[in-house]
């Protein structure tokens, strides 16, 4: 295509990496650096992984003449983000022998394991693959971990939306053994020819590939920032099919106007089983095909749809799979928030979901959630699942046993930090930014709670502490924790400093404004106040902070 | 305007010309013009130039290694350093200095650049002997295109700099730019360089004369603990600057470490009165007590004789024969002033300690580095403190100091195209840090080969930066790691040795010299008893054969060893 005639230095990686293989072997065996060569780096993004290094660190190590403390994050690949009691022991192990310790659980209903050095990352691999745990394709051009809304309101549908994240992750998986060989030692492939691999080829996509199936009214996932964004229609409580929504993205670049946020777009309603998986598959080859790759910047899909018209990427898709796309089917969002505490599901099962902080398991002052989740798992009257707003949900449990879970969350104080933590708390997100994140512009999870502790008396004075306003921070632009959605987000530009993003609604339907750049923490106090105030006399009936801001301010930018 | 025939050549020339060659045509004619049009001062006989980096995710890092490689073909040494790794205090003293820098964040440069471009900014200093150049990476869908690289480009100018080619601007695709700016750069620097290389540079070691035991005065400009935070260790690396200071790779820092004042406050209020200002006579000598007890008498680790010495001189019966005098007074009271007056007269005098140096004179002029461990031992319960590693590791920057350079004629480089293989774990790093920096200065083409072991690879790793762009810049030829408490069992250098085995040999059977430096127990006993067996078996020697084959050695000069 005219915008691939210059690939991009990945693109090149990909094609002669020998499906992933590269020179990892080699990489882990150079003992004069803590890091991996190169072109390894990016081919390890497939495998799950990416080099990091403590950035806190490097000005006083560079002092001693010691180069980057560099170590590995691992993201696991959970399909709707479920786990079940003896993999949570194997992680908690694992994260304790070989990572920082700390569990976090992404915005994505996964985790992550950071601070892994060089000569560990095998060993750990090797323990998750025990636990049949693996990391294959949670990062790098590829389809990535698969949402589901976790919400055991919705759970009469469940174990089919499951089965689909299921059923689409595995659809979509590389062919290549490389994981198994590099990792695991497994013997090298004699005929390549197993390998073969239709869908990716050997060039993969050209960024990465997004998809979320949510379960409405709750858009616990915020379904339309995927790539592929699959909205559940029921008819009489039965799963009939999807509607399809096509190219959604958060991320934007500081300085470059080619680039923006944007939500998916609802091309239709296509029936579940083969059709539905059919259209699926189609839609990320032409993505594949179309995608642009000499531009990283501009290759998600949502470019792409931009490009070609959304008409016409559903005309080739149908083309491609022989099934039209129906019209949409109606369907509504009322909200984007974890249902805290105890909930029955409709076999009578129970679902407790405790709030983690930015998703960090970990023992602090206000719960020791760490430990609790483990006794939790030891007793193996639960599983677990995680939620998108990086929570974590003690599933399936009897009802004879809900009193001795109860007892464990009580004794380690989530079931207490749960119930007292406020609702701006409990709907807030931040990404990980410093001092892992290399791309962090600002901080994200570690600054985010002090940050809360100084707007909720804001909002306690104008009465306002019981409003659930969604707000979400980011240590840059790329918007991991999903930003563009929220009422209010905070999107960091230099240390200390944020653009302050305002008039998202609750459900995620529709995007934020940028309303002030480049603020510091009393600005940001300042005009939240300002704002909270109006908010207070000017706001309408029962109108949320979103749709009050939109209305009197950013509408008017 | 051109004359025909040039006229119609140059025309053809651009008629089929893509948008890039006329870029490149564009951008040489530039450079060509350059100098002229920034009153350059013109450059020839070049042989050796500093090329600095600054790098988020490695293209400019890239770029200077290509640059330093394609220099040594035209016969350039150009040095290459990370800006993170740059000493400032050097910049006035660059000559010929190329920059690439890529530009990060709005319009900034790499974070591991940033004290560098602030320092520019910031002081109002001189750098009129500065000639250089820049090429600048970046990434046209930015507002700010090439930013960082363009201010540093100006600043140099201001600074009194004198550009030896424009700066070039690179785009995301920036392999022909960049290679057109080297082509430019080597060009110019290579014109005449048929020139004979200048005395200092390349000045072979041996014309230097010995200095025996000349002392010199110095100021401390550096004082860093190597060892990050969590290690078990403290290791100093302190670099001092004497200008008149002449040694040689190899070669020992002295120095006579002062007592510290604690100690001689305690010993004086044991004194019985005597006044620290009373002046007495030592070997012939007069200092005031206090002047003595501080810069002159050992007071620590007192020796048996000096010990039986004080008991007969105040009749007390001592059993124990290991003192610092602070304790031997405590515990043995002087009756008075005299008696203590006369105590002093019996001790020795503080002895110099030894420290190899880890640096070059072709690459650090003017300069000694050494790198100190800092030593701590208990006594019967109580930690105490090395005299000397603990005196020189509190030395604050700006601090004088007078030291001597302690000769080690054993311990020298061979010929520039011979082999060598370094054995320095722990601080015996230290003159294999010379070798290679004299090594990489001098253009010497032997192949250098390192073991070097230490607790960890996170803490412990000393050099670790600077190994590494001489490994990939490849003047390191082979570096051989063993970090003892990285994994359940313990690994040595001499493992790693035997598990190289084979190749060790044949280097050896090359005529490559070994060189070993560091703690003599047990580190050196083991190494040489591995280097033995390998002789012996990948020789395929007589245990006899292999011990001849390497006193052999030793006697030729192929095994040199500096252990303490
Ligand atoms: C862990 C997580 C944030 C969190 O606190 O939970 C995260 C963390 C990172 N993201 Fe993200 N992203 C995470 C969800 C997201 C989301 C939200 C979502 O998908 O629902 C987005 C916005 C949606 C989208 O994709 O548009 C997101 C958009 C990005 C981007 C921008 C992509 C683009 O289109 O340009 C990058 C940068 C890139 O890919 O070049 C990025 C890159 C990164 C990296 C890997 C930085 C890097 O490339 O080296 C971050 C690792 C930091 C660290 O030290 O752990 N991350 N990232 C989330 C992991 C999700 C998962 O389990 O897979
Ligand atoms: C040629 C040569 C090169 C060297 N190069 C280096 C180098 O590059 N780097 C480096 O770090 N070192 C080097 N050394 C060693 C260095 O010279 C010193 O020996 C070392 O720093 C210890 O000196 P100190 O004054 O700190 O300790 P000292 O005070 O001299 O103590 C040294 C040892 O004496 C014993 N001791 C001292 N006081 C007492 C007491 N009261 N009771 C019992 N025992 C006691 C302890 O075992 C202690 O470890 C080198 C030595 C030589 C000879
Ligand atoms: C976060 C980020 C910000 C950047 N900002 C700029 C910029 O402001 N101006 C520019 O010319 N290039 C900018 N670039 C592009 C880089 O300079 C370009 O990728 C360069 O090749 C990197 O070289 P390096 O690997 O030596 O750091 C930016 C790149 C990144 C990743
Ligand atoms: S938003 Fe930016 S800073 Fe935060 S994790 Fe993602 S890439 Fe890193």
């Amino acid at each position: 295509m005219e915008d691939n005639k210059h690939l991009s230095g990945i693109e090149k990686i990909k094609t002669s990496s020998d499906h992933l293989r590269g020179e990892i072997t080699e990489s882990l065996k150079d003992e004069i650096t803590g890091a991996i060569r190169e072109g390894d780096q990016a081919l390890i993004k497939f495998h799950g992984m990416y080099q990091q290094d403590n950035r806190d660190r490097r000005e006083e190590r560079a002092a001693k003449k010691l180069d980057r403390l560099y170590s590995f994050m691992i993201r696991l690949r959970l399909p709707g983000g479920l786990i079940s009691a003896p993999q949570w022991i194997a992680m908690h192990h694992i994260a304790g022998e070989k990572s920082t310790g700390v569990i976090k659980i992404t915005t994505r209903q996964t985790v992550q394991l950071h601070g892994i050095v060089k000569s560990s990352i095998k060993p750990t691999i090797a323990s998750f693959n025990a636990a049949m745990l693996d990391s294959i394709a949670t990062c790098g051009d590829i389809n990535r971990n698969i949402t589901c809304t976790a919400h055991p309101g919705q759970s009469p549908l469940h174990a089919e939306i499951f089965g689909y994240a299921d059923a689409i992750s595995t659809m979509l998986m590389p062919k290549t053994k490389a994981y198994y060989e590099i990792w695991l030692d497994q013997e090298k492939l004699v005929d390549k020819k197993e390998e073969a691999d239709p869908l990716y080829q050997d060039r993969y996509l050209p960024r990465k590939f997004k998809i979320g199936i949510v379960i409405p009214p709750n858009n616990d996932i915020d379904v339309l920032t995927n790539d592929l964004g699959l909205i559940a229609i029921t008819e009489n409580n039965e799963l009939t099919g999807f509607n399809v929504a096509i190219g959604g993205g958060m991320s934007t670049t500081h300085g470059n106007a080619a680039t923006y946020a944007r939500l998916g777009t609802v091309i239709g309603f296509v029936p579940k089983g083969d059709d539905i998986m059919k259209v699926i598959y189609e839609i990320v080859t032409v993505q594949r095909d179309y995608g642009n790759r000499s531009d990283r910047k501009l290759a998600r899909l949502k470019y792409t749809v931009d490009k070609v018209g959304a008409d016409w990427y559903k005309t080739e898709v149908e083309k491609r799979s022989g099934i039209t796309i129906a019209p949409a089917k109606p369907y509504s969002f009322t909200g984007r928030h974890d249902n805290y505490g105890w909930a029955k599901n409709h076999e009578g099962k129970w679902y407790y979901t405790a709030y983690v902080a930015s998703g960090r398991i970990t023992d602090d002052e206000d719960q020791a959630i760490k430990s609790a989740l483990f006794e939790v798992a030891e007793t193996g009257l639960a599983s677990f699942r995680f939620s998108g707003n990086q929570n974590v949900i003690v599933s399936d449990v009897a009802e004879k046993d809900k009193a001795s879970i109860t007892a464990i969350l009580d004794k380690y104080n989530v079931t207490g930090y749960t119930q007292s933590a406020s609702p701006l708390r409990k709907n807030a997100l931040a990404c990980v930014a410093l001092p892992t994140c290399p791309l962090a512009l600002a901080e994200g999870q570690r600054y985010m709670p002090v940050l809360l502790s100084k707007i909720e008396p804001l909002l306690a004075r104008y009465g306002l502490e019981k409003e659930p306003i969604i707000m979400r921070m980011t240590g840059c632009p790329n918007g991991c924790a999903r930003p563009g959605a929220a009422e209010i987000s905070l999107v960091g530009t230099a240390p200390g400093r944020y653009n302050l993003h305002l008039g998202g609604d609750r459900a995620g339907t529709r995007l934020n404004t940028i309303y002030r750049e480049h603020l510091d923490e009393q600005e940001i106090l300042g005009t939240l106040d300002k704002l909270f105030a109006g908010y207070k006399v000017d706001r309408e009936a029962a109108e949320t902070f979103g749709d009050y801001a939109l209305r009197k301010h950013v509408a008017t930018v | 305007m051109l004359a025909e025939p040039k006229l119609t050549q140059f025309l053809n020339l651009l008629k089929d010309a893509s948008p890039e060659d006329v870029a490149w045509i564009k951008g040489y004619l530039a450079g060509l013009t350059a100098p002229a049009a920034t009153g350059a001062a013109p450059v020839g006989g070049v042989h050796k130039v500093t090329i600095a980096y600054g790098t988020e995710t490695g293209n400019s890092k890239r770029l200077a290694a290509d640059f330093a490689a394609r220099a040594k073909k035209t016969g350039i040494h150009a040095r290459v350093v990370n800006l993170e790794q740059y000493r400032l205090t050097d910049l006035p003293k660059e000559e010929y200095f190329l920059t690439i820098i890529s530009t990060q964040g709005e319009g900034e440069p790499p974070e591991s650049a940033k004290k560098f471009y602030d320092h520019l900014h910031n002081n109002g200093f001189k750098l009129d002997k500065l000639k250089y150049s820049v090429l600048a990476l970046g990434d046209t869908s930015y507002p700010l295109f090439c930013k960082a690289g363009e201010d540093i480009d100006e600043q140099f100018q201001r600074l009194g700099g004198s550009r030896i080619a424009e700066i070039r601007r690179c785009d995301v695709e920036y392999d022909d730019d960049a290679s057109q700016w080297i082509n430019t750069i080597l060009d110019k620097l290579s014109t005449a360089a048929a020139e004979p290389v200048t005395a200092g540079v390349t000045a072979p070691a041996a014309e230097k004369k010995s200095t025996g035991k000349k002392s010199y005065t110095g100021t401390v400009i550096s004082n860093v603990d190597l060892n990050d935070r969590g290690s078990n260790k403290a290791t100093y690396h302190i670099e001092i600057a004497a200008d008149d200071v002449e040694y040689e790779p190899g070669d020992a820092f002295g120095i006579v470490p002062e007592n510290p004042v604690t100690a001689v406050e305690k010993i004086l209020s044991l004194s019985g009165g005597t006044l620290p200002d009373r002046v007495i006579t030592y070997k012939n000598e007069s200092y005031t007590i206090g002047d003595l007890l501080r810069y002159k008498l050992n007071i620590s680790h007192l020796i048996t004789p000096v010990i039986k010495r004080y008991a007969d001189l105040t009749g007390k019966t001592i059993t124990a024969t290991k003192y610092d005098l602070p304790d031997l007074l405590q515990a043995h009271p002087v009756k008075d002033t005299e008696q203590f007056v006369s105590m002093l007269g019996m001790l020795n005098p503080i002895a110099p300690r030894l420290y190899t140096m880890s640096s070059s004179p072709a690459a650090h002029g003017g300069e000694v580095h050494t790198i100190v461990a800092k030593d701590s031992f208990t006594v019967d319960g109580r930690t105490k403190l090395g005299l000397c590693s603990n005196f020189l590791g509190a030395l604050p920057e700006g601090t004088t100091v007078n030291f001597f350079v302690q000769k080690n004629k054993r311990f020298r480089l061979p010929a520039p195209e011979r082999d060598i293989i370094m054995i320095g774990p722990g601080t015996g790093i230290a003159p294999f840090r010379s070798f290679l920096a004299e090594r990489d200065a001098t253009d010497a083409k032997g192949r250098n080969w390192l073991f070097f072991g230490e607790q960890h690879f996170a803490t412990d790793f000393l050099y670790q930066t600077e190994l590494q762009t001489w490994f990939e810049t490849g003047v390191l030829t082979k570096i051989s790691l063993a970090f003892s408490r990285d994994q359940p069992e313990k690994i040595y250098v001499q493992h790693r040795m035997w598990e190289h085995a084979d190749e060790l040999y044949q280097w050896i059977a090359g005529g490559a010299h070994v060189y070993l430096c560091g703690k003599k127990d047990p580190m050196s006993t083991d190494v040489e008893e591995t280097l033995l067996k390998i002789i012996e078996t990948k020789g395929e020697k007589t245990p006899e054969a292999a011990v001849d084959y390497f006193q052999q050695m030793k006697n030729e000069g192929k095994f040199s060893e500096d252990v303490y």
